[in-house]
């Protein structure tokens, strides 16, 4: 009985001790750093081939949809083109481009624009299905002309989190040039709601649905994303989530 | 102990393909340093992703039958119930709700406390909820998995030491005389070669189906790899039926980790490390060399 306890006792300790271990293993940064060559790996073995796939009509999830976890932006710029109907919304488009523009709602509307039924893949597991519409990104992109110095296409957003840090994104420009990669408008026949990152979002179903930027403000091409935030390509990179978030 | 001295090792090196009649109990080699190091770095591997894989699942912690997320399909969750006085812990599996408060839906938060997560902190890497480190984890080892796997098998063909270990139509009339062996209901094993025809239906199932299943079945999650390659997505009934499989066989792997274990200790804990480590092995008095 003597022994039973001990190997019982001894065995919790022993679970006991792991998280402290493997915390300790985590918040080394040298082997923290390692790791991240996983994600290359997946990066050049996976990239941006193929195409996602489209879904019928009837597979979309209207009434159970998520919204993120991030609340609609509560700022004041935001709250006052939301008041007005986006009416005062510009898409201003710049950084390393030939001819930098600002683009109004209804300049959006009026080009070409692409219609898919498509999943959205969460990073925590779950996913859904949705009808999302917009502007093609690469064909905006041709408007503004990137110069063959531009690398990444960087999107900034109307949101923060609590601390006031502002949300961006990234891609490179092979993603951007993907033929399923849009600016979205319309979420399942309406224009997209402001919970849903309203009145333009990106949208982009080949990778995990935080690439998608809500609330764009405005779209800057750039050569290297080290001098923006925290320096990793976004808000959730600069939180430890992939750059790349293909699989 | 018996096997103390390496030095009454004759060396004798089994001569390749010889039968599966009984060499006496003499020391032979038994693994090549291939087969050791890709023991110990899948071990290892396989240590790593399980726990990472908990905690990746924390941060959806159901499963679903069917393509999409869908809670008419569930057929595995965890929660949080009760009061934030008195929480409790629930596993909700096909309907049926159990309370497991501590160890599952409620339970360590792998920071000295408690809180509402699926699996307990002491299970998951890292032990505090970290989804996007876990993620890193997970592909990081994913890869050494695999490509430790693919060395293995290429030298182990090349070698032809897989043929050893690889179950036969042949083996499968010992199966049951090994089994009731190992339940002590058979005095004797029956006579076998390098591996017994339970080692081989456990290795050839573990080797050749459910390592390369729970690698495949993790990548059908991938939106780009659906991209690619949508018919692996689709034969697996989905993304999350995927999410599903790919527990599932995790769970088998589990199993098999568990009876593995459970043998190396109980058929000879040293001889059996001896060959892991140093590939060095003492037949027993019914096992050869051969296949």
């Amino acid at each position: 009985m003597k022994r039973r306890l001990f190997v019982a006792s001894s065995l919790s300790a022993a679970l006991a001790g792991c998280a402290p271990v493997t915390n300790a293993l985590n918040d080394n940064p040298t082997i923290h750093g390692t790791l991240t060559a996983g994600s290359r790996l997946n990066h050049f073995a996976i990239g941006t081939r193929g195409m996602a796939r489209i879904y019928p009509d009837s597979a979309i999830m209207r009434d159970n949809y998520p919204v993120n976890s991030l609340p609609t932006p509560a700022t004041a710029v935001y709250a006052a083109l939301q008041r007005d109907g986006f009416r005062n919304y510009r898409l201003p488009v710049g950084g390393l481009v030939d001819r930098p523009q600002t683009f109004t709602l209804p300049a959006l509307h009026a080009m070409a624009l692409i219609d898919q039924t498509t999943r959205h893949d969460c990073v925590e597991g779950w996913s859904v299905v949705g009808r999302w519409k917009g502007v093609l990104l690469a064909s905006l992109l041709a408007h503004v002309k990137p110069r063959t110095k531009a690398r990444y296409v960087v999107f900034h957003s109307f949101d923060s989190d609590q601390q006031g840090t502002p949300f961006y994104g990234s891609i490179d420009l092979h993603q951007a040039a993907h033929p399923q990669t849009q600016l979205a408008l319309y979420f399942n026949g309406r224009p997209v709601p402001a919970d849903y990152g309203g009145p333009v979002r990106l949208r982009i179903p080949t990778q995990l649905g935080y690439k998608s930027t809500k609330w764009v403000r405005s779209i800057e091409l750039v050569d290297s994303f080290k001098h923006i935030g925290g320096g990793n390509g976004g808000y959730w990179e600069d939180n430890g989530y992939e750059w790349y978030a293909g699989i | 102990m018996r096997y103390n001295g390496a030095m009454d090792l004759t060396m004798e090196r089994a001569l390749p393909g010889s039968s599966a009649v009984p060499d006496g109990r003499r020391v032979v080699k038994r693994h090549s340093l291939t087969t050791r190091l890709a023991h110990w770095i899948v071990a290892l591997a396989m240590v790593v992703l399980i726990m990472s894989g908990f905690q990746i699942f924390n941060a959806a912690p159901y499963l679903d039958a069917s393509d999409l997320s869908n809670a008419q399909h569930r057929i595995l969750s965890f929660g949080t119930a009760g009061t934030d006085q008195a929480p409790v812990g629930t596993t909700t599996l096909v309907g049926h709700q159990f309370t497991t408060t501590n160890w599952l839906g409620y339970t360590d938060d792998g920071q000295g406390g408690k809180a509402a997560r699926a699996f307990p902190g002491w299970i998951t890497f890292p032990g505090v909820q970290d989804l996007a480190s876990g993620r890193l984890w997970h592909f990081f080892f994913g890869w050494v998995l695999t490509l430790a796997g693919i060395v293995y098998l290429i030298v182990g063909a090349v070698r032809k030491d897989l043929r050893l270990l690889i179950l036969r139509p042949a083996d499968l009339r010992g199966l049951l005389p090994m089994q009731l062996y190992y339940l002590r209901l058979r005095k004797e094993p029956p006579l076998h070669g390098k591996y017994n025809p339970l080692q081989k239906a456990g290795y050839t199932v573990v080797i050749f189906g459910l390592i390369p299943l729970v690698v495949i079945t993790g990548l059908a999650l991938s939106p780009g790899i659906d991209a690619i390659a949508h018919p692996l997505t689709t034969v697996l009934g989905g993304r999350q039926f995927a999410r599903t499989w790919h527990f599932v066989i995790m769970l088998l792997l589990i199993a098999f980790i568990f009876g593995h274990v459970f043998l190396v200790a109980a058929t000879g804990f040293i001889n059996n490390m001896r060959s892991m480590v140093l590939g060095t092995y003492r037949l027993g008095k019914h096992e050869g060399t051969g296949p």
